[in-house]
């Protein structure tokens, strides 16, 4: 059998001195066009994890394996050009707010950029209609000239799938990509994610507090618990006493529909 | 099994690296820094009081100048004394400005008798400062107390008049006022202030009646500090942009960096606490006589360098993190990041702060002038040394317009650029 697309060994975070253990031992591994749900109580390591995949948090310990190469020992010049296969959108979605949303959608090219090219701000005609086609698949094409600021939170998030889309990406990481909206606009958020695992073939890893919208739309779910994996299986393996497990006994289900 | 995870349970610095070892010290300056600030801010303020009862109650008493009655080694003694007596046994300013409060084991009151070992064992240990080095240290080992965060539950806290820091801070304010007071009031100025207004009435009468027909040498000067100050402003702007950079914190994470941070840091607030009319001064003698407009210029200049520096690294401490990570997990490089998530976010504060740094050179070049940094300002000395008063009214006028109108100019353009309503950068037509 070929080797997993994505694979953790025992991966391990450590903050402040070892004063503050994110990550404990964690090793799983992803298929390749999975959609995997990541849940667990906050401050439970989700973002870290995620955010040790790209490198944006430098792990402490333990490796992980993008496509077979472990992205824990590659010098940055490699790693970047590893970072521009790997998409990430976010809880507030961190786009440049002064600037347009046609930038902003256009900075996901930036990784196969030349440095003088992107420092002059020299986006080749490809790139900017492939910006407006993105633009239009996330139904945005008549906002390209506005200020990102000046667009709603679900807009805003859905530029930030227009600018991970740039990067024609493999992978793509979210962390609590719908936290921060509300519920009509959460399942348009998810179903642009959904459309571009299923049609792109994107492996998606996704963070998500809604056990309802990770049971709707992950095909695999894991758990975190004070940064160690105690939950892997599919969504419908989650019953009641599961998820007092995860969350605690006072924990209720909230539904989002 | 051990995990990885065990390890780092506990990991104290290696001390045999140098990498280590400045790791060693820095938590150690900061351990102390923590532990003294708030007894320095407690000996600051006893002292202050000490002072200035002393000078008020000699002033009224004996008309004397008196700053501590006592040898000073008694001075000494009694506010260090008296910070450690506040500090054991009750809530210092200090601690309350930390937010810190004296605590014994598992977050209990300290009983009197745990206060009183704590009181005598500050001598050994806080006096001579190295105790603190020490996690715990000495006398908090040995009375069982420490200086725990200060939580507030549920209760009311009480109100300042019954707190001592309260009375203490009341104390002080009330002894400046004093002191102030009997001290000028007790003295000759007043009188002279109330008896004499007519020896400058010649001045506020050349006020009313300028001499108009001097307005062409007054505009001629006028321009030299507008063109001074603009001068100083657009090479401060383009000496300080860079070198903020290495001014921030945030940016300067590496010991190489670090070093340049601490450097340009030092170096710039040394040159901000001497005043621009020191420095034109010293300008003067170094360019020599005959070319005082450079002089000033170099004296704006020195000082807008310093100033922008500091305001442009505060507001890059300042920016949003967030798009420096996406653009940074899009693959994009130490440049890009740069270009597109940081310069974006201070672009308009830039702006913004060096109108305002304009309109500060515009006023502080007739300061300049004024001891003979060139421009209008200068001029002024001298008429005012000629006793050509109503030619100097004229120049009064004119700085008086100058200043209002560049303030009203640069407080709108600000506005605008906070607002941030910029032009849009352009993007190609055919990509639409």
């Amino acid at each position: 059998m070929s080797q997993p697309y994505l694979r953790f060994e025992n991966l391990t975070k450590v903050y402040e001195r070892g004063q503050v253990v994110a990550l404990k031992n964690v090793s799983f591994s992803v298929e390749k066009g999975e959609f995997l749900v990541i849940i667990g109580l906050s401050g439970s390591g989700k973002s870290t994890l995620l955010r040790c995949i790209n490198r944006l948090i430098e792990p402490s310990a333990g490796q992980i394996f993008v496509d077979g190469v472990d992205v824990t020992q590659l010098s940055s010049a490699r790693m970047r050009r590893v970072r521009r296969k790997i998409g990430m959108i976010f809880q507030h979605f961190n786009l440049i707010n002064r600037s347009t949303v046609l930038t902003n959608t256009l900075s996901g090219r930036l990784g196969y950029m030349s440095a003088w090219r992107s420092l002059l701000g020299l986006f080749t005609k490809e790139d900017k209609k492939l910006a407006i086609q993105n633009l239009a698949r996330v139904g945005l094409e008549d906002k390209a000239y506005a200020r990102a600021d000046e667009l709603s939170g679900g807009q805003q998030q859905r530029v930030g799938i227009a600018r991970a889309l740039m990067q024609n990406p493999d992978l793509l990481l979210t962390d609590e990509p719908v936290s921060a909206l509300d519920p009509a606009t959460s399942h348009s958020v998810m179903q642009y994610l959904e459309q571009m695992n299923q049609e792109d073939g994107v492996t998606v890893l996704a963070s998500l507090h809604f056990l309802s919208l990770a049971r709707r739309y992950g095909t695999r779910i894991i758990a975190l618990k004070g940064g160690e994996l105690m939950f892997d299986g599919s969504p419908s393996e989650i019953d009641e006493a599961k998820f007092k497990e995860i969350y605690g006994d006072e924990a209720e289900e909230v539904e989002v529909r | 099994m051990r995990s990885p995870a065990d390890d780092f349970q506990y990991q104290p610095p290696n001390l045999l690296t140098l990498e280590g070892f400045g790791e060693a010290l820095g938590m150690l300056r900061k351990r102390m820094a923590e532990r003294l600030s708030p007894f320095f801010l407690d000996l600051v303020l006893v002292a202050i009081l000490w002072v200035l009862i002393t000078y008020g109650v000699s002033w009224i008493v004996w008309k004397e100048v008196h700053y501590s009655l006592v040898p000073t080694w008694v001075f000494l003694v009694g506010i260090l004394e008296t910070v450690a007596l506040w500090e054991s046994f009750g809530q210092s300013l200090g601690y309350r400005v930390a937010r810190k409060t004296l605590l014994g084991e598992s977050r209990a009151k300290p009983t009197f008798r745990q206060r009183i070992v704590y009181y005598l064992l500050f001598h050994i240990s806080v006096f001579p400062i190295i105790g603190l080095a020490w996690k715990r240290p000495l006398h908090e080992r040995i009375s069982g107390l420490s200086v725990a965060h200060n939580v507030r539950g549920g209760e009311k806290p009480a109100p300042w008049y019954r707190t001592s820091s309260g009375i203490l801070v009341a104390l002080l304010m009330a002894a400046i006022l004093a002191t102030t007071f009997s001290v000028t009031i007790e003295s000759d100025t007043w009188r002279r202030f109330l008896a004499n207004p007519s020896k400058a009435g010649r001045i506020f009468k050349a006020l009313v009646s300028p001499d108009f027909s001097f307005w062409q040498d007054a505009v001629f000067k006028l321009i030299e500090t507008i063109y001074m100050a603009i001068m100083a402003t657009l090479i401060g702007v383009l000496v300080a942009a860079p070198l903020s950079f290495f001014a921030a914190r945030n940016l300067t994470r590496t010991p190489v960096a670090r070093l340049f941070y601490t450097l340009i840091r030092g170096i710039l607030s040394f040159f901000r606490s001497i005043e621009p009319i020191v420095w034109a001064i010293v300008f003067l003698v170094w360019v020599g006589p005959g070319r005082n407009p450079f002089a000033g210029f170099l004296a704006l200049l020195i000082h807008s360098i310093a100033d922008l520096t500091k305001l442009y690294s505060e507001r890059l401490e300042s920016i949003e993190t967030g798009p420096v990570e996406a653009i940074t997990a899009t693959g994009g490089s130490w440049l890009s990041v740069l270009r597109y998530a940081v310069i974006p976010q201070i672009i308009n504060p830039y702006i913004s702060f060096s109108l305002y740094r304009w309109d500060i050179n515009i006023r502080m070049s007739t300061i300049v002038g004024l001891v003979g940094g060139g421009g209008i300002g200068q001029l002024l000395l001298l008429l005012l040394r000629a006793q050509r008063f109503s030619q100097a009214a004229i120049c009064v006028y004119l700085i008086a317009m100058l200043v209002w109108g560049i303030d009203t100019l640069s407080s709108r353009l600000r506005r605008y650029y906070e607002r941030g309503r910029i032009i849009q950068e352009e993007v190609a037509e055919e990509s639409a």
